[in-house]
C-alpha cells in the first residue's frame, strides 16, 4: 500500500464517518431545525473528504475536477433545500424544541 | 472479497428495499423505499458492469419515476384531504408459496447461470464484429438503434402514448398551482437555478454525444434534462397550462416522426427498412429523442396539456 492509498483510505474513513454521524443525527435529534443541521453540515462534510480521498486515488486533474464540481452542486443542492425545508417548518409554526443541554 | 461484501450487501438492501416498498406502513413510506430501491439497483448495475443500464436506472428509475410518484402522491391527498386510508389489502394464502417457490426459481437459473461455462451469445458475437462498419464506439447504442431499431422504435411510441393516456385521464381543467414550492422567491432558489439549469443542460449534452462512443445515450440524457423542466416547474418559474402549444407537440413527436422517416428512407433506394442511413442519421435521430423523451416527462410532471410562463419566472 503506498503513500497515496493511505491517505485516500484516510479521507474516505473519515468522510464514512461523518456522514455516520450526520445519519445518526437525522435519526436521534429532537425537531426538524437540528435534524437539518446535522444532516446538512455533516454530510456536505463527509461529501468533501470522500471525493477527496477519490480525487487523491484518481491522480488525475480531469477527475479532480469533476469531483470538485460533484461537491461543490452537492453543497449548493443541500443548502437550497435545507433552507426551503426548514422555511417551510418555520412557517408552519413548528417551534424549535426546547429541551435543555444537560450541560450547560 | 471486498467486492464480495460489497455485493452481498447490495443484495441485501436491494431485497430488504423491495419487501419494505411492499409492506410499507404508508403509501408515502413506500414511495420513499421505491426511490431508494431504484437508487441500490442501479449500483447493482454499477456492479455488474453495466454503467449504461446504471445510469438509466438512477435518472429514470430512481429520479424521474420518484418525481412522478411523488407528485401522483400529491394530487392523491388533495383528492382526499382527510388522509390516506389504511392500507387495508387482505394477504393472500398463496403469497408465501408463490414467493417461495419464485424465489427458488431465480436462485435455480442463477445457480445454472453460474455453474454454466460462460459463453457470449451468437447474436452479441455478430454486434460486436460489425460495430466497427457502423462508426458507433458504445455497442449499447448499436443495439438500440442499429441493431434493434425496432424496439426503440416502439419504446418511443409508448412513451408518447402514455402521456397521451395521462392526458386523456386528467381531469383538471385549470393549472395546478400546488406544484410549486411554498416560497420560491427566496433569492436562493434563483441563485440554485442560475447555477443547476445550465450544468444539467449541459450534462445532457454531453450524455448525448457520449452515447455514441461511451456511456450515455438518447434516454439518459433526456431524463437528466427532464430533470431541469421538473425544477423549473417545482419553482415556479414555468407553468402547467392546459392550452397546447405547438412548439412543445412539435417537439413530443419530434423523436418518434424523426424515426420513422429516416426508417422509412431507406426503402427508396430499395434499402431494408430501419437500415439508419450512417452516423449523421443516428446522431439526429438521438437528438430528436432526447428532445421529446425529455418534454414527454416533464409534461408527464405537470399533468398538462402544455407549459407557459410561470408567475414566478
Amino acid at each position: 500500500m503506498s503513500l497515496n492509498d493511505g491517505i485516500a483510505l484516510a479521507l474516505l474513513l473519515a468522510g464514512c464517518a461523518f456522514y455516520l454521524a450526520g445519519t445518526i443525527g437525522l435519526l436521534r435529534f429532537p425537531d426538524v431545525y437540528c435534524r437539518l443541521h446535522a444532516l446538512a453540515k455533516a454530510d456536505n462534510t463527509g461529501l468533501l473528504l470522500i471525493c477527496a480521498g477519490l480525487a487523491v486515488l484518481g491522480q488525475n486533474w480531469q477527475t479532480t475536477t469533476i469531483l470538485a464540481l460533484v461537491w461543490l452542486v452537492g453543497l449548493l443542492a443541500s443548502t437550497v433545500s435545507a433552507h426551503l425545508i426548514a422555511r417551510h417548518a418555520h412557517r408552519g409554526g413548528q417551534k424549535p424544541s426546547e429541551t435543555k443541554s444537560r450541560h450547560p | 472479497m471486498i467486492g464480495l461484501i460489497l455485493d452481498a450487501l447490495i443484495v441485501i438492501s436491494l431485497v430488504g428495499l423491495a419487501l419494505q416498498a411492499i409492506n410499507a406502513a404508508s403509501l408515502f413510506r413506500a414511495i420513499l423505499h421505491f426511490v431508494v430501491l431504484g437508487l441500490a439497483m442501479s449500483l447493482a448495475w454499477a456492479r455488474l458492469d453495466a454503467p449504461d443500464l446504471a445510469m438509466a436506472e438512477a435518472a429514470i428509475g430512481a429520479g424521474v419515476t420518484g418525481a412522478l410518484m411523488m407528485i401522483a402522491y400529491r394530487r392523491l391527498v388533495e383528492l382526499k384531504p382527510e388522509g390516506e386510508p389504511a392500507r387495508t389489502t387482505q394477504r393472500s394464502k398463496l403469497a408465501l408459496p408463490i414467493a417461495v417457490a419464485s424465489g427458488l426459481l431465480v436462485g435455480m437459473i442463477g445457480l445454472a447461470a453460474s455453474l454454466t461455462e460462460h459463453r457470449p451469445g451468437l447474436a452479441g458475437l455478430a454486434v460486436l464484429e460489425t460495430m466497427d462498419a457502423t462508426g458507433l464506439g458504445n455497442p449499447i447504442t448499436g443495439v438500440l438503434l442499429i441493431f434493434r431499431g425496432f424496439d426503440t422504435l416502439l419504446e418511443i411510441t409508448v412513451l408518447l402514448a402514455a402521456l397521451l393516456g395521462a392526458q386523456a385521464v386528467t381531469q383538471r381543467p385549470d393549472p395546478d398551482p400546488s406544484l410549486t414550492t411554498q416560497d420560491p422567491t427566496t433569492p436562493l432558489v434563483g441563485a440554485l437555478l442560475a447555477i443547476v439549469v445550465p450544468l444539467t443542460v449541459l450534462v445532457s449534452v454531453h450524455l448525448l454525444k457520449a452515447g455514441s462512443s461511451d456511456t450515455g445515450g438518447a434516454f439518459q440524457a433526456g431524463a437528466v434534462l427532464a430533470a431541469s423542466g421538473v425544477l423549473l416547474i417545482l419553482t415556479g418559474r414555468v407553468e402547467a397550462s392546459d392550452r397546447p402549444v405547438v412548439l412543445l407537440n412539435l417537439g413530443l413527436v419530434a423523436g418518434l416522426v424523426s424515426f420513422i422517416l429516416l426508417g422509412l428512407a431507406p426503402l427508396l433506394q430499395g434499402g431494408t427498412l430501419l437500415a439508419l442511413p450512417g452516423i449523421g442519421a443516428i446522431y439526429f435521430l438521438e437528438s430528436a429523442m432526447t428532445l421529446s423523451i425529455a418534454l414527454t416527462l416533464v409534461l408527464l410532471f405537470a399533468g398538462a396539456t402544455g407549459l407557459k410562463r410561470g408567475r414566478h419566472g
